[in-house]
């Protein structure tokens, strides 16, 4: 199978460019994440991150055929050829497929991921009601891979003050979570022309979630938490 | 809601869309059921109070809508600080003159 990489470390390469492999695959490689592993035996300089292989560790988010995703769940069967792989667009590249993420978790610690309550603590846990549990559904299931973030074109324009997709869909994961007392401070730390208001709802985000999430839909109940809120 | 906040402008946004798309729909529905003869009879209508009302109301909608889309394209594309600075009094003097223009022209005409 062909594939082609974006290739560049910038202790040798002057600027980035594009090298083609063909790989030989076993029968039992199925996904992306395998014919990188086959690649990687032919040409030990190609460098990638993975971690657990099976979609929940995120760590292998790159550009497939010109669509964010994770290499260890594209199935290789029914991808055009040459396979084309590049780092996640707009984020400073490290090294081949490999991409700094500083400023990505810099807007994830932005939103104060934990749960904030300064009540005194209950003898056993904080219990919630099956209503409370199911509105973290489709929120707490993100795994930071950022393939929606470095997808949308909002994020784009402004990385260093949009929070972008995923960042705004764990802010609503605590922001409905019925053991949080500070909604009320996230919400107004969220009424921002950059942090929050950038969003045009193009949902790219929604397109490329790697485990189906909408984070446009949490952006817009963001906004109207906030228009209820001022109300 | 703050004065400077992002969801003041998110809601003027909206609020304009209303008016204008209430304007369009209106304006539609007379053109296809009743349209104004000419000219004249256009000027005619455009001098009674509440239709100068409805058009200043519209003139409103249309310059505050246009004002927020412009400023978020300036805010994502225009970046450097003193640029964007230039750009936005730029367009904010050009649709409070415009506006000006549209109230004056209703206004005189309708008195």
């Amino acid at each position: 199978m062909r594939f082609r990489i974006y290739r560049y470390d910038p202790d040798k390469d002057r600027k980035p460019y594009w090298q083609d492999y063909e790989a030989l695959l076993q029968p039992f490689d199925r996904m992306v994440l395998d014919a990188l592993t086959r690649l990687k035996e032919q040409d030990d300089t190609i460098t990638y991150r993975r971690s657990c292989r099976e979609g929940v560790c995120g760590s292998d988010a790159m550009n497939i055929n010109g669509r964010n995703t994770l290499a260890c769940i594209t199935p290789l069967r029914g991808l055009a050829e040459p396979v084309t792989l590049a780092p996640l667009p707009s984020f400073p590249v490290i090294r081949d497929l490999v991409v700094d993420m500083t400023l990505f978790f810099k807007h994830y610690h932005d939103i104060r991921p934990y749960l904030i309550n300064a009540d005194a603590p209950p003898e056993r846990e904080r219990l919630q009601s099956l209503e409370e549990r199911e509105r973290l559904n489709g929120l707490y299931e993100c795994i930071l891979c950022a393939c929606c973030t470095s997808f949308c074109p909002s994020y784009w324009w402004n990385p260093d003050k949009y929070i972008g997709p995923a960042g705004l869909l764990q802010a609503e994961r605590f922001i409905v979570d019925s053991r949080d007392r500070a909604a009320a401070e996230r919400l107004a730390h969220l009424d921002d022309v950059y942090k929050l208001y950038r969003c045009r709802k193009i949902m790219n985000c929604a397109e490329v979630c790697p485990k189906g999430l909408n984070p446009a839909r949490a952006i817009e109940h963001i906004k109207v938490q906030l228009l209820r809120r001022s109300s | 809601m703050r004065l400077l906040s992002g969801q003041r402008a998110f809601v003027l946004q909206r609020l304009s869309a209303l008016v204008l798309l209430a304007g369009v729909a209106a304006a539609t529905l007379r053109l296809a059921f009743g349209a104004p003869a000419g000219l004249a009879e256009f000027r005619a209508w455009a001098a009674q109070p509440l239709a100068a009302a409805v058009l200043l109301l519209l003139a409103g909608a249309l310059f505050l809508h246009a004002w927020v889309g412009v400023r978020d394209v300036v805010l994502d594309y225009v970046h450097p600080l003193p640029l964007r600075t230039a750009v936005l009094l730029l367009v904010a003097g050009a649709l409070v003159l415009l506006g000006g223009w549209t109230a004056v022209i209703v206004v005189t005409h309708a008195l």
